[in-house]
């Protein structure tokens, strides 16, 4: 039931996420980071769900292939956990980046500098919700259960 | 029990990938598109009601019973998300959704001081200038032609004879009596005789010259057309007039007040008078349609007269090259600044909003100039105004200049914790008025050639039948530290 109690919270807090990345009034990405024309941009072109859709897609992708595909005890300890991480937190705002700039492309905009100041915080984002999707969803696998802490 | 965390993450993955890629639909994410790129076009409409009717269940609520689009419920739609956008945008709808055409009422002045307009050696501007109007309603509108001097007679040809004639004054010879024109008689009968949706236009040269006016003094006159002025358009309540100035080759003889007539060839003013409800001249400046009819070829001035306030499209530009200091734009009701902070070498704020001053009809000169504004606030802002061009535009900031006509730069220094910075376009008549009126037309020197008698007192009168209130327009920035 503890267990099950992580996963609900770890659904919780990414869902959260989700939502307040999407709101006009208070929204995530705009605490961390802004510029007002492109973040104007961002939001009338409704990248914003689209982001954050992609963060939590990788990080939580990352942890499930590490848990459940990897999930071998060759791989076990602290520092392969970290390597996903790692990879998770520079394969989302890559993703993120090229869909932002497609999207700019699309609609004859330009904010290169600002894309890339901007996927600064989605390399912070991956990496929290990494740790969220891992303690949402380590307690059913087989060999890597114990990391990145055992508990 | 063992396959529930398996389940629950599932659906987490399912519900984002419905939520961030399919829940705001294909039609929300189209009209995004159309309004950020800015190709508010009548093609663009016509592919989201194609969106539309083509998925009929989905969109039943903006279709009619018998499966057409709702053209209302679908500008509703449109409203909706362009004005949850940032800066919140408007895009008029109404021309491509079976909005009745506005209909056209013609009164053409048939005085003797008129016929010299249209001579065959002339330049033929003023014929032009009523072509043009003419032609600038779209094809299918109710267009009725009249001829006015001491009565109005309708025109007993088609439009399309009226266009052709090359020989106006001509063909409608021995219609009325061309010794005077009743301007009582004639704004009377024109705004009585208006019903919504119909924009009348007087085609004159706005000399007002009742029957015989021997012996009367020119002061008196001015006074008697002022107080005329005055008295008809107070009567009709609801009423907008835009008076636009040209210029025409003349070539005959010229009546002066006086009564000794004699020959003048070269240019002289002559004017149209649009008049309709608020509504109609409204509609005759956002609807595209009719951009021409308010913007024509050869026009040298233009005033709109009318009551009350208007209201202006404001934003506030993020990215400016005159942009000094900065600030972030809080996405509220009303223009709100916050977190303001001055430059750091020079300690001021300076920011540029784009403002929409098309509607208000008024001439590029009085709009231009600062000294024509008010601007109120602790720190002392002050303002300059430039109208935009399209060299200004990018694509970036296109979002934000889009519809727009005018850059309000203010300045100030920041100093105050919070400030309000109210800016108000007076309303008074523009200076062309009273540079294009004179006191006296005996004789063809000075600047005969580019004023009318007793202009000031006639457009005077109006204005004091129409102004409504001490403004034009009003925009309040609040600034936050």
């Amino acid at each position: 039931m503890k267990h099950l109690t992580y996963l609900i919270i770890g659904i919780a807090v990414t869902v959260l996420f989700f939502i307040l990345s999407c709101t006009d009034g208070f929204n995530i990405y705009e605490l961390m980071y802004y510029h007002q024309g492109f973040n104007d941009a961002m939001f009338n072109l409704d990248m914003y769900p689209v982001i954050a859709a992609i963060t939590i897609l990788v990080a939580w992708g990352g942890a499930a292939i590490y848990y459940y595909a990897i999930n071998s005890v060759k791989f076990d300890r602290w520092y392969h956990w970290l390597a996903i991480m790692g990879v998770v937190a520079v394969l989302a705002p890559v993703i993120c980046y090229i869909y932002n700039d497609s999207v700019f492309a699309n609609n004859n905009m330009s904010y290169i500098g600002e894309s890339v100041a901007f996927e600064m915080q989605t390399v912070l984002f991956a990496a929290l919700l990494y740790v969220v999707a891992s303690y949402s969803m380590r307690w059913w696998s087989s060999n890597c259960r114990h990391t990145p802490l055992p508990q | 029990m063992k396959r529930l965390p398996m389940l629950l993450m599932a659906c987490l993955l399912a519900g984002l990938v419905l939520t961030a890629c399919g829940g705001r639909g294909k039609l929300e994410k189209a009209v995004r598109t159309v309004l950020v790129s800015g190709d508010t076009t009548r093609a663009s409409y016509d592919s989201l009601c194609s969106l539309v009717t083509a998925n009929p269940g989905k969109y039943a609520d903006l279709l009619t019973p018998e499966g057409k689009i709702d053209h209302k419920r679908m500008a509703e739609f449109i409203e909706g998300i362009a004005s949850a956008l940032r800066p919140p945008m408007h895009w008029d709808t109404r021309p491509y959704g079976g909005v009745e055409d506005l209909s056209l009422t013609v009164y053409f002045e048939r005085s003797g001081s008129m016929v010299p307009y249209d001579q065959r050696g002339g330049g033929g501007q003023l014929k032009k200038a009523v072509n043009d109007l003419i032609n600038h309603f779209p094809a299918g509108s109710k267009v009725d032609i009249n001829i006015v001097n001491d009565g109005i007679y309708p025109y007993q040809h088609t439009v399309d004879e009226f266009l052709k004639d090359r020989d106006i004054y001509q063909s409608t010879a021995g219609i009325g009596d061309a010794s005077y024109t009743d301007f009582q008689l004639i704004f009377n009968k024109i705004l009585e005789a208006q019903r919504p949706g119909n924009v009348s236009v007087l085609v004159s040269d706005l000399i007002y010259s009742p029957k015989d006016t021997r012996g009367v003094s020119l002061e008196k006159i001015f006074n008697e057309e002022n107080s005329l002025a005055t008295r008809v358009f107070a009567k009709y309540k609801g009423k907008s007039v835009v008076v636009q100035q040209f210029m025409g080759d003349y070539s005959g003889k010229y009546y002066p007040y006086n009564g000794v007539p004699f020959e003048y060839n070269g240019k002289r003013p002559f004017y149209l008078v649009i008049i309709g409800d608020n509504e109609s001249i409204d509609q005759l400046a956002s609807d595209k349609r009719y951009a021409g009819v308010l913007d024509p070829a050869g026009m040298r001035n233009s005033y709109r007269f009318n009551q009350g306030t208007s209201e202006v499209q404001c934003n506030v530009l993020p990215d400016w090259k005159d942009n000094a200091g900065r600030f972030r734009i809080r996405h509220s009701d009303g223009i709100v600044l916050n977190k303001c902070d001055g430059d750091r070498q020079t300690g001021k704020l300076c920011f540029t909003v784009a403002a929409n001053l098309g509607g208000l009809l008024k001439d590029e000169a009085l709009l231009t100039d600062a000294a024509s504004y008010d601007v109120e606030s602790i720190d002392g802002y002050t303002l300059t105004v430039q109208p935009i061009d399209q060299s200004m535009v990018t694509n970036n900031n296109k979002s934000y200049l889009d519809g727009m006509t005018h850059l309000l730069t203010l300045t100030g220094d920041l100093k105050s914790p919070r400030d309000e910075v109210h800016i108000s376009l007076r309303n008074e008549l523009p200076a062309w008025v009273n540079q294009s009126s004179s006191s006296s037309d005996t004789s063809t020197g000075g600047s005969f050639a580019t004023t009318t008698l007793g202009l000031e007192q006639l457009l005077g009168g109006m204005f004091d039948a129409m102004k409504g209130g001490k403004n034009i327009f009003e925009v309040t920035i609040k600034l936050q530290r």
